[in-house]
């Protein structure tokens, strides 16, 4: 199997003792900054927006911590979103990149909430693919609990059986870890006829174990997970935003994305039928949509994102 | 959205003095409206004169203006048409007015509505304009020479150097819409003024003063991509009247087998209409028959991942799973339908045929609202198809596919134009899509026209074998076999394979002369050297060649052994292993028509190929006829459509 494109340059970032691989496509403007998701895949998610804009910008991406060509320490305090903001700007320093647009996908989007709140002259704009932003009465209350840094110990509890969410448990991932990939990517990728989609996405998983997953969903937890905090890390951003979300994601709610869309004063676009994976799913769809955000025009003369334009 | 009419005309007074006509009198109108309607700031669009005062609004109050869109501005720069020179003659009086000299006061009092029937039709300079010209010169006499001529006078940034005082003032973001063929205002008139403002420019080409009332689908998506930016907006556009017919041509790239036949129907298709280009989105090797063929091939294709690459990458030794590969293709398939939508979406084209163009199918259907021509499918199978040993995960797979075909094609009838059938109903395999699915020959022949074989040459041209064999320097002793494995790379091993059978098969056949065509993706350096064996690279137009030979030995693709079919040449065929299409949909045609003699790779020793071109070399055949007009009979059906 050959890629599409490959890298035109690739390295390491260390930090702490952490290395994380990314990779270089292109040379044209802006730098779009493709970030990693929650460590259950790592950049090759991505696989269907690299050629395309490394053909009219600059695409970065990196492995997250604990998959791909990354290390994987199994400390749950390496996988703290501050951690995942901090290696995208560690990246961003040694492709020598003033500032980029982020795209995230689901957990990506709180180390992007919290690269674009604390260091606005770095980002141009952020576009959100099926984020994880808990913030909806309803549609979010699942990961709020989840997520509370209380529901630690709930996850090495023995679940009473093994079926539907109660497979997000950590004895279960050790006892059966293919069990829990699978289960979850079908989830995440529940639009008919998605079996490629699904293949990949578990094969990515596979390539990292149940103790990194475990690590890295346990860092995960030292998120923000209230309403308030989340609204409240959202309002600080500034720069113009894109969501892109599906009604029938069934990971992360259509509901939270819209209340991304609210807090950020971003735009909403939605993928019907699209999943929890719908770059991957409808990737004509999210590419022209993310281009728009991007670069209207695909020109060298471009002046790039248009909310950047638009006078205060 | 906010209009306002323009101090003397419409339902807005009439004053005469010359001083209520001042450009910051339209201004400040322009403010009370956005005041009276509580506009705190807003876009403003501006037509031709209007333009100066939307410089002035941009220059003296920027906090109330978002952004400035100038169509066909009229401002003192650059050249000048003759109808901002006939200014300088307003007040004089002659004896007779000609062109030009109809912009005079005099004029106007005496003969208002010549006058306007003279300028409108320079304000709309394209064929068919009657009925912008109707309604313009019917809003024009809703006022009078008088209130006109006070509106004239008016003051205003009447020269250059007032022109760039106002703009360097304006900082908002800019865009000015102007036609080439404006009259009016020249074109270079408005591109200065986008200079002068750092504005963007879009060149509307062919289009006069007035495209907004002229072209007006066109104007407004362009306004709305300006001011509202989803898409990509077009630089230039030219009118749809004033385009050539335009056909882009989207080839399977796998290997060469289609590269032959479009070229056929390209043919075709240019004999039903002469003023057709085609342009072709092709990579290597289909590149290589279309540049021999001198096709032109459209410079995006540079842009283009290689699909054979993929291919090649994907394949064991005689083996590909080409569904699998074909799979694991997506992300290529992303990448090129991207590059044919860059492509597409920047010019224009009346028709695109793809055959076996499956990014271009595929992505269509998922997202149909990014048809923008005709557009025809090409294919010469339908039905991916599980190999045995794939389980029933394979059949499963294989069945979701095609499910996802018929669903696609039911959903959306309407995005394949025409879809033809390369061959004929019985060629069609007896098996289902699927398990629940209905059988493919039903749901073919609902969906597709049959044009038969498509062979992409003449055989009645071929039939003097005497004379072709000494044109290509075949003796008429000599007992000729070739060996050919197509476009692909993927067939360097059958190649080896036969290539070590060849002293055995000199001995049991004293005359045979072999030749093993290496291809364009094969380096012919890499293979064995024999002596008395030739070797060569790819060969332009192999057909002829084959319709020469005594014997050819091939792999199990469509082309190469239709073309030895429709030539009625004796030979052997490999399918590769694990490929569905060689092994069923391939063999199932030949079968048909009685061709070939097939062989299996895994079993085949050299002595056991050597025995098998003893027997079968210099042999005649019993094929059923291939048909002649398949090249043609697409293009007809293609035809229909431009």
């Amino acid at each position: 199997m050959i890629r599409a494109r490959y890298p035109d340059e690739t390295g390491y970032i260390e930090r702490d003792g952490v290395r994380v691989f990314w990779e270089r496509y292109g040379d044209g403007e802006p730098t779009i900054l493709l970030l990693p998701t929650w460590t259950i895949l790592h950049s090759r998610c991505w696989k269907a927006q690299i050629a395309y804009f490394a053909r009219h910008c600059r695409v970065l991406t990196f492995d997250p911590r604990g998959n791909g060509r990354s290390d994987r320490p199994r400390e749950p305090s390496a996988y703290a979103a501050a951690e995942f903001a901090a290696d995208a700007l560690a990246v961003m320093d040694a492709t020598n990149t003033a500032r980029a647009v982020l795209v995230s996908l689901s957990r990506g989007a709180q180390s992007a909430l919290l690269v674009a709140a604390e260091n606005p002259e770095r980002v141009i704009g952020a576009a959100f693919v099926g984020p994880f932003f808990p913030a909806s009465p309803l549609g979010g209350l699942r990961w709020r609990i989840m997520a509370h840094p209380w529901m630690r110990r709930a996850l090495f509890v023995p679940p009473p059986v093994a079926a539907g969410w109660l497979k997000f448990n950590a004895i279960h991932w050790r006892d059966d870890y293919r069990d829990f990939v699978e289960w979850f990517i079908r989830r995440a990728c529940n639009t008919p006829h998605s079996t490629k989609q699904i293949e990949d996405a578990v094969g990515w998983g596979l390539e990292t174990d149940a103790d990194t997953l475990i690590a890295s969903a346990i860092g995960d937890f030292a998120a923000p997970a209230t309403r308030r905090a989340q609204m409240a890390l959202a309002r600080r951003v500034r720069c113009p935003v894109l969501v892109i979300s599906s009604p029938n994601d069934k990971i992360t709610s259509h509901a939270d994305a819209k209340a991304l869309a609210h807090a950020t004063g971003g735009r909403l676009v939605t993928v019907l039928d699209g999943g929890h994976n719908p770059h991957a799913r409808k990737p004509v769809q999210v590419n022209l949509a993310l281009r728009a955000f991007v670069k209207p025009a695909f020109t060298a003369d471009s002046r790039g994102l248009r909310g950047a334009r638009t006078v205060a | 959205m906010l209009t306002f009419d323009g101090r003397g005309n419409g339902k807005s007074d009439r004053p005469q003095d010359p001083e209520r006509y001042a450009e910051t009198e339209f201004a400040a109108d322009a403010l009370a409206v956005m005041d009276a309607t509580r506009t705190d700031r807003a876009w403003l669009v501006s037509l031709s004169a209007g333009a100066q005062r939307a410089l002035v609004l941009g220059a003296d109050h920027p906090e109330r203006v978002l952004g400035s869109v100038f169509v066909g501005p009229a401002v003192p720069l650059a050249t000048s048409t003759p109808r901002a020179r006939a200014r300088a003659g307003f007040d004089d009086r002659r004896d007779t007015y000609d062109g030009w000299e109809k912009f005079n006061r005099h004029y106007w009092i005496d003969h208002y509505e010549d006058f306007l029937w003279f300028f409108f039709s320079h304000v709309f300079t394209e064929p068919h304009s009657t009925k912008q010209i109707e309604d313009s010169v019917g809003w024009a006499l809703e006022t009078d020479p008088e209130t006109l001529i006070a509106t004239s006078l008016g003051p205003g940034p009447s020269d250059e150097q007032s022109v760039r005082e106002l703009a360097a003032r304006n900082r908002c973001p800019v865009a000015v819409i102007h036609g080439t063929d404006d009259e009016i205002r020249s074109y270079k008139s408005g591109a200065a003024l986008a200079e002068l403002l750092h504005g963007e420019l879009a060149t509307l080409k062919g289009s006069g003063h007035n495209p907004f009332a002229r072209d007006p689908v066109k104007s407004n998506l362009l306004l709305r991509d300006l001011i509202q930016p989803r898409r990509a907006p077009t630089s230039a556009w030219t009118r749809a009247k004033a385009r050539p017919k335009r056909a882009l041509y989207i080839s399977s790239p796998i290997g060469l087998g289609h590269a032959q036949r479009d070229v056929a129907i390209a043919r075709e298709l240019r004999k039903l209409h002469p003023d057709l280009q085609i342009d072709w989105l092709a990579q290597d090797p289909v590149t290589r028959v279309l540049e021999a063929e001198g096709e032109r091939i459209h410079p995006a294709s540079a842009e283009l991942a290689n699909e054979s690459s993929h291919i090649e990458s994907e394949s064991a030794e005689h083996d590909l799973h080409c569904f699998q590969a074909w799979r694991r293709m997506d992300e290529i398939l992303v990448n090129n339908f991207m590059v044919f939508y860059d492509v597409v979406e920047a010019e224009p084209y009346d028709l695109w045929i793809g055959d076996e163009a499956w990014e271009l199918d595929y992505f269509l259907h998922e997202n149909p609202e990014l048809k923008r021509a005709a557009y025809c499918w090409l294919t010469d199978f339908v039905g991916w198809l599980p190999m045995p040993d794939g389980g029933e995960r394979e059949a499963f797979l294989t069945a979701d596919y095609n499910a996802e075909m018929i669903e696609h094609i039911a959903r959306f009838p309407r995005l394949r134009d025409r879809a033809l059938f390369v061959g004929n109903p019985d060629d069609i395999v007896p098996d289902r899509l699927g398990p629940d699915l209905p059988p493919i020959r039903e749901w073919t022949e609902q969906h597709f026209d049959f044009v038969g074989y498509v062979t992409g040459f003449d055989p009645a041209l071929l039939a003097d074998r005497e004379a072709l064999r000494a044109e290509l320097g075949y003796a008429p002793d000599e007992q000729v076999c070739i060996v050919t494995v197509g476009g692909s790379g993927v067939g360097g091993d059958l190649l080896r394979r036969v290539i070590a059978s060849f002293e055995q098969a000199k001995q049991l056949v004293p005359a045979l002369r072999m030749i093993a065509v290496a291809g364009p993706r094969i380096d012919p350096s890499s293979l064995p050297t024999t002596p008395g064996l030739e070797v060569r690279p790819y060969v332009h137009n192999l057909y002829r060649h084959l319709a020469a030979c005594d014997l050819a030995v091939v792999q199990g693709g469509l082309t190469t052994a239709m073309e030895l079919t429709a030539n009625r040449r004796p030979f052997m065929y490999f399918p590769l292993k694990h490929h569905f299409e060689q092994n069923f949909h391939v063999r199932h045609r030949l079968e048909r028509y009685g061709a070939g003699r097939r062989m299996d790779f895994d079993s085949a020793t050299p002595s056991t190929i050597a025995q098998a071109i003893a027997e079968e070399i210099g042999s005649e055949v019993d094929y059923a006829p291939v048909e002649t007009d398949g090249a043609r009979r697409a293009a007809e059906r293609i035809a229909e459509m431009l």
